[in-house]
C-alpha cells in the first residue's frame, strides 16, 4: 500500500507598520519588556480598539498580491481563551468576513509547477511573549508584542511535501517582502508557520487524523518536522505503533522528534463572536484601486523586463529582484546613469558588502539611488577613479546624496593635467630603477607595482589609461 | 445541558458547585428556548446583520505614540519585576 502526504499550512507575517493594530503603541521590535504598552494592548476594561486604517492596506495588499478576492465588506470577531499572553482574554481576529479568500499561490519544484489555494487571510492581533523563569518558578510576560498586527494566510491542503512546502514559504515570503507587506523574518518571528498534516493511502479523497505543529520558523526545521511527522503518521498506520488523534504537537528540533502538547480545541471552544467594538470596514472603489495600483510589479516580471530591456544576465537580475530595496535602488541609479550592468555590479558587489559590514540585510538598503547613479556616471566619465567612488560610495551609504560635491571637497576629481601626470612619472621611474629593469627583464607585476606607486603619488586621480601610456613612454627612455 | 456547562465550565477556568450548575442550567434552558423562537422565524432573504451600530470605518493613520509608560501600567499589578508582570508558572 502506498501512502501520500497532505499539508496544508497556515501563516502569520508581522505586518510592516508603526503603530499596532487596535491602539497607537509602536509595533517596532526590540524594545525593552513592556516599553510598548497602554489600557488598550493591556487589556485593560473600557478599553475601545481603533482599527490602524495601514493594516487594512496591507492586508489588501497581501491579498492582491496572492491572488485573492477582496470582501469589500470585513468585520473583526472575538476569539475567546484563558492564557497570560493575551491579557483581553480574547484575541481580536476575523473569522466569518475575513479581508481576502479564494487566493492562489503558483510554485514550482523538482516535480513540475503547481497552484496552491489560498482559503483565506484574515487579519488579526498577535498575543504577548511568555518568558519562563525555572530559577524562580514563574512566568514572566511581556505585552510589547500583544496586538501587533498581524495577516494570517491559510492554505487549502494542497501541498504533498516538504520540497513544496518550501517552494510555497519561499514564493510566499518573496512576494510579501517584495509588496512590502512585511519583513518576514523568520528568525524574528514576524514570520511563523503551523503546519497542518495527515497521511492518506494514495489516490483516496478521504483525509487521515491530522496533528498540528505550530509557531515553526525555520525552513530547514520544518523540512526536518514533516519528514518526521509523515514517517510518523505511516509507521502508526502501518504498524499501529500508536493510535493517531487529532492533536497540537510541538517540534524539538533539537530532538527531532514532535511531542503532543495539548488536545486540539474545536472551533467551539474558542466561543467566536462578532466583536461589538470594532466598527465594519467598507472598502469602497477608491480605496481599492488606490491599493491596486500602488501594487509592484511581480519579481519575475521584473527579472524577465531586466534581461530584455536592459540587457542584465540571468545571474544578475535574479540577484536583483530577492530584494525590492535592490531593485528599487536599481532602477533609481539605471535612470541616472543609464548603465544598466554597471549598477547592478556597484549593488551586488559594493553596496553588499556596505550592507555585510554592517551587518545588514539586503532589505535594509535605503540609499539616495539616483545619487548612486551619479558617482557611476562620473566613473563612467572618469572623471573619478574607482578607488575613490568606493568612498563616496561609502559616504552616499550614510546618507549623502551629491557624489560631485563630495568628490571635489575631498579632491577626487580627475586632473585632465598631463604635466601634473608626466611629473610624477619622471620622479617615480627614476626613484625606482630595479622596477623598470624588473619590467624590462619581462616581470610584468613590477609594471603594476610603478603604476601603483604613481597612482597613490596622484591619490587616484588621473585617467588609468593616459597614466598606463605616460609610463610606458618613460620607461621606454630609462 | 450538562455537556455544555462542563465545557463551559472548563474554557472558562470556572469551578462551580452543583447548586451554581442548577441555576446556570436553569438561565441556559430560558435562553436555548429564546433562540428556539428566533430559529422558527422564516430569514431566506435577510441580509445577516453584521453589527448593531449604523457605523463603518472607524479608523486612525498608522502614527505611533506612547502616552503611558510601563510604571503606570504596572502600578496595580499584584507582581512585577524588572518591568515584566509576573504570573504563576505556566506549563503546556
Amino acid at each position: 500500500m502506498e501512502y501520500e502526504v497532505v499539508i496544508g499550512l497556515e501563516v502569520h507575517c508581522e505586518l510592516a507598520t508603526n503603530s499596532k493594530i487596535f491602539c497607537a503603541c509602536s509595533a517596532k521590535y526590540g524594545a525593552e519588556a513592556n516599553e510598548h504598552v497602554c489600557p488598550a494592548c493591556c487589556g485593560m476594561p473600557g478599553m475601545l480598539p481603533i482599527v490602524n486604517k495601514r493594516v487594512v492596506d496591507l492586508g489588501m495588499t497581501a491579498g492582491m498580491m496572492l491572488n485573492c478576492h477582496i470582501n469589500r465588506k470585513t468585520t473583526f470577531d472575538k476569539k475567546n481563551y484563558y492564557y497570560p499572553d493575551l491579557p483581553a482574554a480574547y484575541q481580536t481576529t476575523q473569522l466569518f468576513a475575513p479581508i481576502c479568500v479564494n487566493g492562489r499561490v503558483d510554485i514550482e519544484t523538482s516535480k513540475g509547477k503547481k497552484s496552491v489555494r489560498i482559503k483565506q487571510i484574515h487579519m488579526e492581533e498577535d498575543a504577548g511573549k511568555l518568558v519562563h523563569d525555572d530559577w524562580r518558578d514563574l512566568t514572566m510576560v511581556d505585552y510589547n508584542r500583544t496586538s501587533v498586527p498581524l495577516v494570517e494566510i491559510v492554505s487549502q491542503p494542497d501541498l504533498s511535501s516538504a520540497e513544496e512546502v518550501v517552494a510555497y514559504l519561499e514564493r510566499l515570503r518573496s512576494l510579501l517582502r517584495f509588496a512590502k507587506v512585511s519583513d518576514c523574518r523568520w528568525e524574528q518571528g514576524s514570520m511563523r508557520c503551523d503546519v497542518n498534516l495527515s497521511v492518506r493511502e494514495k489516490g483516496s479523497d478521504k483525509l487521515g487524523v491530522r496533528t498540528e505543529m505550530k509557531n515553526m520558523n525555520s525552513l530547514a526545521a520544518i523540512t526536518r518536522a514533516i519528514e518526521y511527522e509523515t514517517a510518523r503518521h505511516i509507521d502508526a498506520i502501518v504498524n499501529k505503533t500508536e493510535e493517531l488523534v487529532q492533536e497540537t504537537r510541538r517540534w524539538d528540533d533539537e530532538k527531532g522528534k514532535s511531542f503532543a502538547m495539548r488536545t486540539k480545541e474545536t472551533a467551539g471552544d474558542y466561543r467566536y463572536f462578532p466583536d461589538p467594538n470594532v466598527m465594519p470596514v467598507v472598502i469602497d472603489d477608491t480605496w481599492y484601486n488606490r491599493i491596486k495600483d500602488s501594487l509592484p510589479e511581480f519579481p519575475e516580471v521584473k527579472k524577465a523586463r531586466y534581461m530584455d530591456e536592459l540587457g542584465l544576465g540571468d545571474f544578475d537580475a535574479t540577484s536583483l529582484v530577492e530584494s525590492r530595496a535592490f531593485c528599487d535602488v536599481f532602477e533609481a541609479a539605471y535612470a541616472e546613469c543609464g548603465l544598466a550592468k554597471d549598477a547592478a555590479n556597484w549593488i551586488l558587489k559594493d553596496c553588499a558588502n556596505l550592507l555585510n559590514r554592517n551587518q545588514m540585510t539586503a532589505d535594509m538598503l535605503s540609499i539616495d539611488g539616483r545619487a548612486l547613479g551619479k558617482l557611476i556616471r562620473l566613473v563612467a566619465d572618469e572623471k573619478v577613479g574607482r578607488a575613490n567612488a568606493k568612498f563616496i560610495l561609502a559616504e552616499i551609504f550614510a546618507g549623502a546624496t551629491d557624489p560631485e560635491k563630495i568628490a571635489v571637497e575631498k579632491g577626487f576629481i580627475v586632473s585632465n593635467d598631463t604635466s601634473l601626470i608626466e611629473k610624477v612619472v619622471v620622479d617615480i621611474v627614476a626613484a625606482d630603477p630595479k622596477s623598470v629593469a624588473d619590467y624590462k627583464g619581462g616581470k610584468e607585476k613590477a609594471f603594476m607595482a610603478l603604476f601603483g606607486k604613481c597612482m597613490r603619488e596622484l591619490k587616484g586621480n588621473c585617467n588609468p589609461q593616459v597614466l598606463r601610456e605616460l609610463l610606458l613612454k618613460e620607461i621606454d627612455k630609462a | 445541558m450538562e455537556d455544555l456547562l462542563d465545557m463551559l465550565e472548563k474554557v472558562n477556568q470556572l469551578s462551580l458547585t452543583d447548586e451554581e450548575k442548577a441555576v446556570a442550567a436553569g438561565y441556559f434552558a430560558a435562553t436555548e428556548k429564546d433562540f428556539a423562537t428566533f430559529s422558527a422565524v422564516d430569514t431566506d432573504g435577510v441580509e445577516p446583520m453584521v453589527h448593531v451600530m449604523p457605523l463603518e470605518n472607524v479608523l486612525r493613520e498608522d502614527v505611533s505614540s506612547q502616552p503611558f509608560t510601563r510604571e503606570d501600567l504596572q502600578k496595580g499589578a499584584p507582581e512585577a519585576e524588572d518591568g515584566y508582570w509576573e504570573v504563576p508558572r505556566l506549563i503546556e
